[in-house]
């Protein structure tokens, strides 16, 4: 029963995130224009980008990374659907990683200067949000006694009244998942010279196009785990999750607009010290008292 | 409809210039001229570029460059020589090592003119080669067809 | 009955062979036949156990004297054989440890022992049947695998070097009759004997070359094993003297129900469990068994020797969750080597030494699962076994087998393999991420250890797992990005590699495929029933659905893998190099001054962060201090007026 309902799940969210992605991103760009004293683009610009990625050329290095980066966007779909099917959040964390890990090796397999250090670097961001996203899933299992998302449905308060600290820890590697300023090392929006943009170097055409749609999925996914952490039993706590998904999706922008790019042992000692401090604190009150 | 038109991503080469039209390029892309409102993203990587803009003129030791740059970006594309060194080679064409512009290392697409180029004409020129890439971009749809069938 | 003496007696048969038989062709013969014996008797033995008892645990009556008598006889040559060697390489230290050794093994035997019987000497259960699979097959491939590493090994070897291949099969097939008595005997002393025995191979295999550095990693390891053995026979001592019983199943029987006493001898079974699963601060031993030939540490780390270590804690897990000292004992001290050693891990560029420090920390994690002691926890620890032998043997194998094509054991000398040595660079890829992501077995396993953890509230553990897969994901990648690149095409290199060897590979490719697609089965058929008959609960929250979907992934990631890679219809573009590029293949291009240079790009290491000089002496000194407290609390709590059981 649960494999068909995720199995759906995928299907929908297949068709469903990229376009809310996509759309996500779009605002994204006209905000940060704004913010810049800029118009900025059409709100549909994301969209047009792709299709025109899609209609260039198929051409690739060594004939590999397409497939790894189709398996990864496979993936973090697969993710999607487990978590917004109301499925085990450690799985869909332990799928997105998989994701991650494709993304990875598409970029090193490639075998170029630019595309290496990319990688490296995504594999340092990986290492440095992954403690913190496990204890996130903790989190949800000591508000909610279980580690299914749709346990939160049956509860009275949400769980962000006993896991606020660790909800604020999420906010803070978010910035590196939604790949933003200053967290934004392997691989960039804005200045895309940035180590001729670092995971991506190699990648072109659909290819790059298929990575675009990943990056939207990606985003749907964990503004979806944000809001996870304001939902109970009423239907109407959906609305103010996703209230709070705006808040902290524009909060984001603006950090992005407004912070240079950290050096990587910042990132690492800071994410980890947060995670440290939230995650540990957050989860030693539940337990003991 | 071809989505190339709506998405132009360029990659900025400076040849062998005074510097001048490159100040021009970046200013396009800033708040006043905001090149993003048509879509135009300055990109640093040629395997991600539409639009090649290039400044200054040709010479010896760049000409192998420009020619690779171009090889590696992707189907379909657009060369824009932005300044007048980059059409003819300008107040250097007749430098010992100056070949002229950069038609004599790659095929040229679009001519935009000026000392320094202005944003205007370069926006101008831009939309021009938007619409030389809406061809090229048909023209591959055409290739790929045939190629199926 | 039948099954579990022949598996005991017809490796040491097939040792002797070995022993006595020194031609080529008759040492492959005899591999290959007491291999496949083995192999298939210990199947057929798992195939007509499981329906007929499930995994619950059946005692066999079986006592001897002349068996015990044996089993004092191997203590006492165990010692001599050590002395000799302590003697010649004028070894002070061990000779010391084995003569206290020998001396309290012999005091305890003759003086306590000697009058209780164990009338069930023999037993098995789900678990010494899941053992049995992981020594019968993976043991006996490994031991088939070293036939052409070993032709290998002797080619590269100055001319003139004396042949020692007899005896190094003959340890081989010694350490798999030790490793099933470990499984199967339920009377101490005789799982004692084993526990030496296997001490004493290891400590013979790892100074096989009898270089200046394997003799010194030789002695580091008989030191710190012996001490885990003097360990051992004083939990002896205490369980036979103060509980009057020399029968694992009565003692953890007595254990669980926390009887006095029992957190002692628990103690100190632990600390025997946790020098043999090469824990902090014993992870230097297993770090310098890498001087051996790769089958002797793929046999180490993978199916033996390590094994019998967390097979033990596993074992005790019960009596853990009852007595509250060796419980935190045992947890912390896994959980700072799982954590520190990942950390580790990050910071080597050798690649044995990577496997090395990724197997301690996986033994931590089993260590720190039996120390909860929960029926989860222990549910993930079968698995974590499981998979951690399936995929540690598969790349120890693919590392000796790539060392010796390309004549380095550097992850960045590994840089193309995956178009020098296409078909081993697909499997080494299928092992590493057997090894850390989902949806393979490792990772399940690890989301059940999680699991567990969460339930029963261990914040630490939480807290260390967090990190310490964090640092997994880290040395894994960069790994597995060094195989996957690809460039032209250089010589192909493998085509000169031992079919004994590509036979073995492919096998444990296989299996680790089928035990992760089949893992609900496994989980239902073997681990199941052994969590029930020794808790009476079922020990899972993974609900099998879940454990399906991971199934159907994992059977996804293998075909991208080894299906239809390079579809010819994309065209092939060169890589971007900034300015003109020469070689794109090799990374050159011209530079501003016409000259050419080359890109080179190396892995991170971080040794700022996670060199071994900064983290080693943390986890050393936190586990010492750990151990040595929990001892004394274990002997205050005895002192604290509980009398010993009548």
């Amino acid at each position: 029963m649960t494999l068909l309902i995720t199995l759906i799940g995928c299907l929908v969210f297949a068709v469903v995130a990229p376009v809310v992605g996509c759309l996500i991103a779009g605002v994204d760009r006209i905000i940060s224009a704004r913010m810049q004293g800029r118009v900025g683009p059409p709100l549909l610009q994301p969209y047009y980008d792709v299709r025109k990625l899609l209609e260039k050329e198929n051409v690739s290095v060594n004939g590999v990374e397409n497939i790894y980066i189709v398996c990864a966007l496979v993936f973090t779909i697969i993710a999607g659907g487990i978590f917004f099917s109301g499925g085990n959040l450690l799985l869909c964390v332990f799928v997105i990683t998989l994701s991650s890990m494709f993304f990875i090796i598409a970029a090193y397999s490639a075998r170029s200067p630019y595309a290496e250090v990319g990688a490296n670097r995504e594999t340092l961001q990986v290492m440095a949000y992954e403690p913190m996203v496990l204890f996130m899933a903790v989190g949800l299992y000591l508000g909610a006694q279980t580690f299914d998302v749709r346990g939160i449905f049956a509860l009275d308060v949400p769980i962000i009244a006993s896991t606020w600290l660790i909800f604020i820890g999420l906010l803070f590697v978010l910035t590196i998942k939604l790949r933003k300023s200053p967290f934004d090392l392997s691989m960039s929006h804005h200045a895309h010279q940035e180590i001729v943009r670092g995971v991506t170097t190699e990648m072109s055409g659909p290819t790059l196009a298929r990575v675009e749609i990943m990056h939207w999925c990606e985003n749907v996914l964990f503004l979806g785990w944000v809001g996870m952490f304001f939902v109970w039993g009423n239907p109407l706590s959906i609305l103010l999750a996703i209230a709070v998904i705006v808040v902290v999706y524009f909060l984001e922008i603006w950090i992005d607009n407004n912070f240079a790019r950290m050096k990587w042992q910042f990132m690492l000692k800071s994410a980890w010290i947060v995670a440290l401090v939230t995650g540990g604190i957050n989860i030693a009150f539940v337990v003991f008292l | 409809m071809a989505f190339a038109s709506k998405s132009p991503w360029v990659i900025h080469y400076d040849g062998s210039s005074c510097n001048g039209c490159d100040i021009e390029v970046l200013a396009t892309l800033c708040p006043g001229f905001d090149g993003e409102r048509f879509g135009v993203i300055n990109t640093g990587n040629p395997k991600h570029a539409d639009i090649f803009l290039v400044t200054g003129s040709i010479n010896e030791q760049n000409i192998e460059v420009v020619r690779q740059i171009y090889d590696q970006m992707v189907e379909p594309k657009v060369v824009v020589a932005c300044g007048i060194c980059a059409c003819t080679g300008g107040i250097f064409h007749d430098c010992y090592n100056v070949l002229g512009g950069v038609d004599k290392a790659i095929p040229v697409d679009v001519y935009a003119p000026g000392c320094a180029v202005r944003p205007e004409a370069l926006i101008d020129a831009i939309v021009q080669g938007i619409a030389v890439l809406d061809e090229k971009s048909a023209a591959l749809e055409q290739k790929k067809k045939e190629g199926v069938a | 009955m039948a099954f579990i003496a022949f598996l005991i007696i017809f490796p040491l048969v097939a040792a002797a062979a070995l022993a006595l038989f020194h031609s080529e062709s008759a040492r492959r013969v005899i591999v290959l036949v007491a291999g496949f014996v083995i192999a298939i008797v210990s199947i057929a033995f798992i195939v007509v156990a499981l329906p007929a008892f499930g995994g619950r645990l059946i005692l066999i009556e079986f006592d001897s004297e002349i068996i015990d008598h044996i089993g004092t006889g191997i203590t006492v040559l165990i010692a001599v054989v050590v002395l000799y060697f302590a003697w010649r390489y004028k070894n002070f230290w061990a000779g010391i440890i084995a003569t206290i050794q020998v001396v309290l093994a012999l005091v305890v035997e003759t003086l306590f022992a000697h009058e209780l019987d164990v009338p069930f000497g023999l037993y098995f259960d789900g678990l010494s049947l899941l053992m049995t699979f992981i020594i019968g097959v993976i043991g006996s491939g490994i031991c088939i695998y070293a036939i052409g590493y070993m032709e290998d090994f002797q080619a590269h070897e100055p001319k003139g070097a004396r042949d020692r291949r007899p005896m190094f099969f003959s340890l081989m097939f010694v350490f798999l009759s030790a490793m099933y008595v470990i499984v199967f005997s339920n009377n101490l002393i005789w799982l004692f004997t084993g526990w030496e025995v296997t001490t004493l191979c290891s400590f013979l295999l790892i100074g096989f070359t009898r270089t200046e550095e394997a003799i010194r990693n030789a002695f580091r390891q008989i030191i710190m094993n012996m001490a885990g053995g003097i360990g051992f026979a004083i939990a002896l001592y205490c369980c036979t003297a103060w509980l009057h019983t020399a029968s694992l199943v009565e003692f953890i029987a007595y254990g669980s129900m926390a009887a006095p006493g029992a957190a002692v001898v628990a103690v100190f079974l632990a600390f025997a469990g946790i020098t043999k699963a090469a824990q902090m601060p014993f992870q230097t031993w297993l770090l310098g068994a890498m001087v051996a030939p790769t089958p002797t540490s793929a046999l180490l780390h993978s199916s033996t020797m390590v094994k019998a270590g967390v097979f033990l804690l596993v074992k005790l897990a019960p009596v853990f969750a009852a007595c509250e000292v060796p419980s935190i004992m045992v947890m912390l001290v896994g959980g700072i080597t799982f954590m520190l050693c990942s950390f580790m891990a990050i910071s080597q560029s050798n690649g044995k030494r990577v496997l090395a420090y990724s197997t301690i920390a996986n033994l931590g994690l089993i260590t720190a699962c039996a120390g909860v002691g929960t029926p989860e926890a222990v549910w993930a620890a079968c698995f974590l076994i499981l998979f951690h032998a399936l995929a540690k043997s598969l790349l120890f194998m693919c590392v000796g087998t790539a060392e010796h094509h390309i004549g380095s054991r550097d992850i960045e000398d590994m840089d193309l393999l995956f178009d020098r040595m296409p078909r081993l660079a697909r499997i080494m890829m299928l092992g590493i991420m057997g090894m850390f992501i989902a949806p393979f077995g490792m990772l399940v396993a690890k989301w059940a250890t999680l699991v567990s953890f969460v339930d029963t509230g261990e914040v630490a553990l939480i807290l260390i797992l967090g990190f310490g897969s964090a640092a997994t994901f880290m040395f894994w990648a960069k790994w597995l990005g060094k195989l996957a690149g690809i460039a032209g095409s250089p010589e192909n290199v493998e085509l000169t590699v031992h079919k004994s060897e590509w036979g073995t590979l492919l096998l444990m490719a296989v299996l680790l495929i089928v035990a992760c697609v089949l893992l609900p089965l496994i989980s239902l058929v073997i681990v199941e029933p052994y969590v029930a008959s020794v808790y009476g609960a079922l020990g899972q929250d993974i609900t099998s659905d879940n454990l399906w979907i991971a199934s159907i992934c994992v059977v996804f990631v293998v075909v991208v893998l080894f299906g239809s890679f390079g579809s010819p219809r994309t065209r092939r573009v060169k890589v971007y190099l900034a300015g003109v590029g020469e070689d794109h293949d090799a990374r050159t291009f011209r530079n501003s001054l016409s000259g050419i240079t080359t890109a080179t790009a190396r892995n991170w290491y971080m040794e700022d962060f996670f060199g071994e000089s900064r983290v080693a002496p943390i986890g050393v000194w936190a586990s010492t201090i750990v151990m040595a407290v929990a001892a004394i609390l274990a002997f205050v709590g005895v002192g604290f007026g509980v009398t010993p059981l009548m």
